[in-house]
Order: structure tokens, then C-alpha cells, then sequence
């Protein structure tokens, strides 16, 4: 078996249902891993699970901003060999905009779902020991844009939050790391799209060197980081941005 | 909501703007300091003063007050 496989490997993916979440779902699976699928709408992680090539995985659908649906999925949940947390929005506000109710709004999706998940799922210890957990962040958590004080607040703290857990977990060979990706052409990218025009994401674009990024992109290196061939690399960041902040 | 009002709102945004200059035809992308910035500002003021959400593709469609105003009032509805 490859060094590189995902064999015999149970790994967890919230935002499973589109994007990057979808896209590493397709590929753990042809590679072998057995996957529980999360995120909050089940008809379309339905859909996911059955383009797989096999079906021998299981879908548990969960709001993580609800205690009660967090702790049902962790209840659920068999034991880990990974975790991909890929469930996120994007909302732009400008800093006079921000209050209570944005932050809550950001952070409760973006930050406290994954942080608590995670936290239960060590707590009742159902992350084996030479488990690797992979958070999809930004490089905006360390180039801001405008508007996006929340978004890339919500990043850094993750990044923050993935170091902790390599510390922490070393004993047990635990590896936590984090995929800073640029923009990168999925359903979010869409609604990014939406938000500031085309025009302006268009213009965007000619600063990639490589050009924006594809879900199959980020899905590669996910394989990569859940594979046993990144045993030596935890408490990191993996930049994926076509370039983008080569000149930087 | 009537467009006063809302016209009041929208001019405070504008750092530069004085009073009383914005008119219900007024074109918001012939203003001086009009910039992209503007469109994020514009965006999260209709949201965070009239819970609605309007988007940087709607924006790219209208041209003038008018055209904004009716847009936050039909998603009022």
C-alpha cells in the first residue's frame, strides 16, 4: 500500500455537500478511505454520497451552530482517522458595519462549529492516536481585504486553534494543519462573485500568477495531508494560492 | 421607509458628501469618491438598516437612488 493511500482510513468532512468538501469527498473515496459526510443539507450530501464509487459510507446532517445537532454528529460519529473541516461562509462588512450580531453570525459558522466539534470529538475520544485534521483557511487571515476584518478574523483564529491541537496531540501522533487557499472557483466563490461584481473579481484574477484555484486543487493536498506521507508535518500552514502572494 | 429618509441614510455613508447633494436620479457611481469600497458600504448599510440583502450583482444592474430604493422596498415586501 502506497504511502500516499487513504486506505482503511474513517475520515470526517463537514461542508461535504459542495465545494472543496465535495470534491476531497470524491477523492478520499476512490482512494480508499470510508468517510462520514456532514453538513447541513442531507439531500445534498445524498447526492455526493451517491456519486462515490462505492456506498459503504454514511451521511450524518448537522447545523454545528446548534448544540444539540453538534452532539447528535459527535454521538454518531465512529472513530476518526481524520477530519476535513470545510464547512464556511463569507460575508463582507466593512468595519463601520460590524456588531454583535455579525461577529456572532461569522464566528458561530466559521469558528466555534469547528473548534467545538473538534473539542468533542477528543473529549469523548473518537480521534485515534495518528489521526490528521486539515481545516480549510484563508490566505486573507494573513492578507486582509477590504471588508473582510470578520471573514479573515474567523481564519486566523483557526489557524491559531490548528497549532494548539499539534501541541497538544503530539503524544498521540495527532497532526492538525490548515490549507490557506486563495480564491478558489466553488459555490462561495459564486456567491464572493455576487457580492463585489464580476468586474472587480475578474481584476482579482490577473493577479493570479496560476490563476484561481479549482476544488480538485485543494482536494489533492488534503489527500496529501490525511495520507501518512505528511506524518512529519503538523502545527502548519499550506499556502494554495496560484502565486498570488509570491511577490508578497 | 420613504426615500428621504433613505436618501439621509445613504449621504451619511458618504464621508465627502454634503448634505442635500444626493438626488433620487443621482447616478451613486458619478460621485466624487465613489469606489469599490462603496459598493461593500452600500451592501452592509441596507442590511444592517433594513435586514436586506442586496448584492454586488444587483448594484452592477441599477444606476441611480431611485433605482436602489426601489430595490430594498420590493425585498421589503
Amino acid at each position: 500500500m502506497s504511502v500516499f493511500s487513504v486506505e482503511n482510513k474513517t475520515i470526517l468532512i463537514t461542508g461535504a455537500s459542495s465545494g472543496i468538501g465535495a470534491e476531497t469527498a470524491r477523492l478520499l473515496a476512490e482512494n480508499g478511505a470510508t468517510l462520514v459526510l456532514s453538513g447541513r443539507n442531507k439531500e445534498k450530501l445524498n447526492e455526493v454520497l451517491q456519486q462515490l464509487p462505492t456506498q459503504e459510507h454514511q451521511v450524518i446532517s448537522a447545523d454545528l451552530t446548534h448544540e444539540e445537532e453538534l452532539e447528535a454528529l459527535v454521538a454518531q460519529c465512529p472513530n476518526l482517522d481524520g477530519i476535513v473541516h470545510s464547512a464556511g461562509i463569507v460575508r463582507p462588512f466593512p468595519v463601520k458595519f460590524i456588531g454583535h450580531k455579525q461577529i456572532n453570525q461569522l464566528f458561530s459558522i466559521n469558528y466555534s462549529g469547528p473548534t467545538v466539534l473538534t473539542g468533542r470529538l477528543f473529549r469523548t475520544k473518537k480521534i485515534n492516536a495518528g489521526a490528521s485534521i486539515v481545516f480549510m483557511s484563508s490566505i486573507s487571515s494573513k492578507f486582509p481585504h477590504k471588508g473582510g476584518a470578520l471573514y479573515s478574523g474567523t481564519k486566523a483564529a483557526l489557524n491559531s486553534f490548528s497549532k494548539t491541537i499539534a501541541l497538544e496531540y503530539a503524544s498521540q501522533r495527532i497532526r492538525s494543519n490548515v490549507i490557506s487557499a486563495a480564491m478558489v472557483k466553488t459555490p462561495l466563490f459564486d456567491e464572493a462573485q455576487k457580492a463585489i461584481s464580476k468586474e472587480m473579481m475578474d481584476k482579482h484574477g490577473e493577479q493570479y500568477p496560476l490563476g484561481f484555484g479549482t476544488p480538485e486543487d485543494i482536494s489533492n493536498t488534503m489527500l496529501f495531508l490525511l495520507s501518512d506521507a505528511s506524518r512529519w508535518i503538523t502545527g502548519t500552514e499550506i499556502v494554495m494560492d496560484g502565486g498570488l502572494t509570491a511577490g508578497q | 421607509m420613504d426615500i428621504n429618509t433613505f436618501i439621509e441614510k445613504l449621504e451619511v455613508e458618504f464621508e465627502e458628501l454634503e448634505q442635500g447633494t444626493l438626488k433620487p436620479d443621482t447616478n451613486f457611481r458619478n460621485i466624487d469618491e465613489w469606489s469599490s469600497m462603496y459598493a461593500l458600504i452600500i451592501i452592509a448599510l441596507i442590511d444592517t438598516e433594513y435586514e436586506v440583502v442586496v448584492t454586488g450583482e444587483d448594484l452592477s444592474k441599477i444606476e441611480t437612488v431611485q433605482e436602489l430604493y426601489d430595490l430594498v422596498k420590493l425585498r421589503l415586501n
